[in-house]
């Protein structure tokens, strides 16, 4: 009993992961860079809409995973031209991209889909033999193959930000933008290419979620699942395996409120509810000090002629 | 600058308050009936919103597209906005306007007596504070019991799993009766009860679904909107059964869906309409029960086969009993 309930929470847990741990790496490298992308959510959104609506017409799950990155980058770029290019306050126009990104889907929803509609989408897998074995099995070999890509590219954004060039510039430009420029460094380049890649990270985020997940749209099918992921980042103290960690602890803790609730043991279900959010709270609260210091940029639009 | 603008402000509110003054015709009585639907989702969620939807259209289809005028405001979740609408519908001179939901209750409250001519409805509820709105009220645990039946008929597992939004009102109606019902044909079955805290998170009633699935649950069941999101999940798991609610949402999975608690908003529109023709705009309680056949059951008739004759003669028996009475479900 108690052995599969663990395993319960963990299998539950999992597919819950994925959406916030993609939109939170790639929030990671937006925010390294400076950028405090709130409309993560939007973007998501959107994605999960182009995602779903391309496997829906084409068929293809495939071409929807695309389809879904380029949307999230296109929204990327936009949210590039109006807080890089234009300056305008991050914190306004990321709750812009939300609102557009929410509006827009639903809108596209409801004029080429209409109601409810389910797609096939991507399943999951069952690797033969290896997901037999007790425990194990199941939790390891046999989950959507999103999963895996998924946490195959924690290492990925490691390397990609601490061991390469360019994450280094990105962590320069995020740090102290004005040196980095003046050692020629494009500021404003690097927060384009950051905010392209949080777009495609969230776009995969959303098609996680419509194709793979749900295999359907609705309205504000993320639910809040992108703030999360934006607060993941801060709680992963922007580092890859810190939101890997958070994003599971969130999910675990959201897992086990459900389990309780199905297997019945008496506990206010309101309360069960809230569990991982307070969770996360009490975990911020305790770790803020003790860590690195985040992006000192972070949230400050890039000027030039500004030395302030 | 700022002159101009404080000019433009002035125009464009005193442009606003003509407008609206023009808009703010009584009814008139030119035979034509004009309905207006304010609900919380989309008239196609598969739910609640597309219940009540389907029964005004079929009331215009019965009536006539030239008797009976529909409007409908989508997506008005959210009360502040769904004021403004149901406003604007009864200054427009609409004579029914149903705000469908528990939610509108207290601002048709506040709407209705600068309207005396116009009818106003809600549900779920039952109180009625002005003599022209009405209240509709579903007894989904007179249909959820028999739902239980069936479910503690067929599950081979013993283990039932309800997909619940958040722990209110009709959720708890519904689910009562349900375990009720469960109960009734297998005092061995255990029902789960899990809850997403929200209406229209489908992922997450996904995500309970699986979670229930995994253990050991091969009958579920649960209500609102989301439940759609937890319909593909027990559709893709193959071997369970769900139990609907709401409406008939066979559609969704042919092969998953067994049967529908079904509201039938046709009649209780009707009901209104002919109150209305005969001077009473409203004041009056609308229970929906099986009894007076605004509730009822829809079979999936490709899954007919999952059901023997003996447990339909089973749930014939106990609709029966519940319509004469002889069979109380105690929700209390």
């Amino acid at each position: 009993m108690i052995q599969e309930f663990i395993v319960g929470i963990i299998l539950g847990g999992i597919p819950l992961s994925v959406s916030l741990l993609l939109a939170g790496l790639g929030e990671m490298f937006t925010q390294r860079s400076g950028v405090f992308n709130l409309g993560v959510e939007g973007i998501m959104m959107l994605s999960a809409f182009i995602g779903f609506f391309v496997v829906y017409t084409i068929g293809s799950p495939f071409l929807g995973i695309i389809a879904a990155m380029a949307g999230g980058a296109l929204m990327g770029l936009l949210m590039g031209l109006v807080s890089i290019t234009f300056k305008a306050s991050q914190g306004i126009s990321g709750i812009g991209l939300f609102m557009f990104g929410w509006g827009l889907s639903g809108t596209l929803f409801r004029v080429y889909v209409g109601g409810v509609t389910t797609i096939k989408g991507i399943n999951d897998i069952y690797i033969p033999v290896l997901s037999n074995i007790p425990i194990i099995g199941p939790i390891l070999f046999s989950q959507n193959p999103l999963v895996y890509v998924a946490y195959l590219l924690v290492p990925v954004a490691s390397w990609l930000l601490f061991k390469t060039s360019w994450g280094l510039k990105v962590r320069a430009v995020g740090t102290t933008p004005a040196a980095a420029d003046t050692v020629g460094v494009s500021v404003v380049k690097i927060r384009y290419q950051s905010l392209v890649i949080g777009g495609v990270m969230a776009g995969l985020a959303g098609a996680y979620l419509s194709i793979a997940q749900a295999h359907l749209f609705a309205d504000n099918i993320t639910a809040g699942r992108g703030f999360i992921a934006v607060a993941l980042v801060y709680f992963g103290r922007w580092k890859p395996a810190g939101i890997m960690g958070g994003a599971l602890l969130f999910s675990m803790a959201h897992s086990f409120q459900r389990l309780i609730q199905v297997y019945g043991i008496n506990f206010p279900y309101e309360i069960a509810v809230i569990i991982p959010y307070i969770l996360v709270i009490v975990v911020l609260a305790f770790t803020w000090k003790s860590q690195s210091l985040g992006p000192l940029a972070l949230g400050k639009p890039y000027d030039r002629e500004f030395r302030g | 600058m700022r002159k101009i603008l404080t000019i433009m402000i002035v125009l464009l509110i005193l442009m606003s308050s003509v407008a609206f003054a023009a808009g703010s015709k009584e009814a008139v009585d030119d035979g034509v009936i004009k309905i207006a639907l304010v609900i919380p989702s989309t008239i196609d969620d598969m739910a609640w919103s597309q219940a009540m939807y389907n029964g005004i259209i079929a009331v215009q289809k019965e009536m006539g597209e030239d008797k009976v005028k529909v409007d409908i405001s989508e997506m008005l979740w959210n009360a502040v906005d769904a004021g403004s609408a149901i406003m604007q519908y009864a200054s427009e001179g609409y004579n029914l306007v149903i705000a469908h939901g528990a939610q509108y209750q207290s601002l048709l409250n506040d709407i209705a007596p600068d309207f005396p001519e116009t009818t106003f409805a809600y549900g779920t509820g039952y109180s009625t504070d002005h003599p022209n709105i009405f209240a509709y009220d579903p007894f989904a645990q007179e249909g959820s019991y028999l739902l239980g039946m069936i479910a503690g008929m067929k599950t081979k597992s013993n283990i039932i799993g309800i997909v619940g939004p958040v722990e209110s009102g009709d959720a708890i109606k519904f689910n009562k009766g349900f375990i009720l019902g469960v109960k009734a044909t297998n005092p061995e079955a255990v029902v789960r009860v899990a809850y997403t805290g929200s209406f229209g998170d489908l992922v997450a009633a996904g995500e309970i679904a699986k979670s229930q699935i995994a253990a050991g649950a091969d009958i579920l069941t649960g209500t609102a909107q989301q439940s759609v999101g937890a319909i593909r999940v027990a559709e893709g798991a193959g071997n369970v059964l769900w139990l609907s609610s709401d409406l008939d949402q066979s559609s969704l999975a042919p092969n998953t869906i067994l049967v529908a608690q079904a509201y039938n908003f046709t009649k209780v529109v009707k009901e209104m309409i002919d109150s209305r023709s005969k001077g009473v705009l409203g004041g009056k309680h609308l229970p929906l029960t099986l009894e007076n056949g605004m509730l009822q059951l829809v079979f999936n008739p490709q899954l007919d086969s999952e059901l023997t004759a003996e447990m339909k003669a089973k749930i014939d028996t106990a609709k029966k009993q519940i319509i004469d009475g002889s069979l109380k479900i105690d929700i209390e």
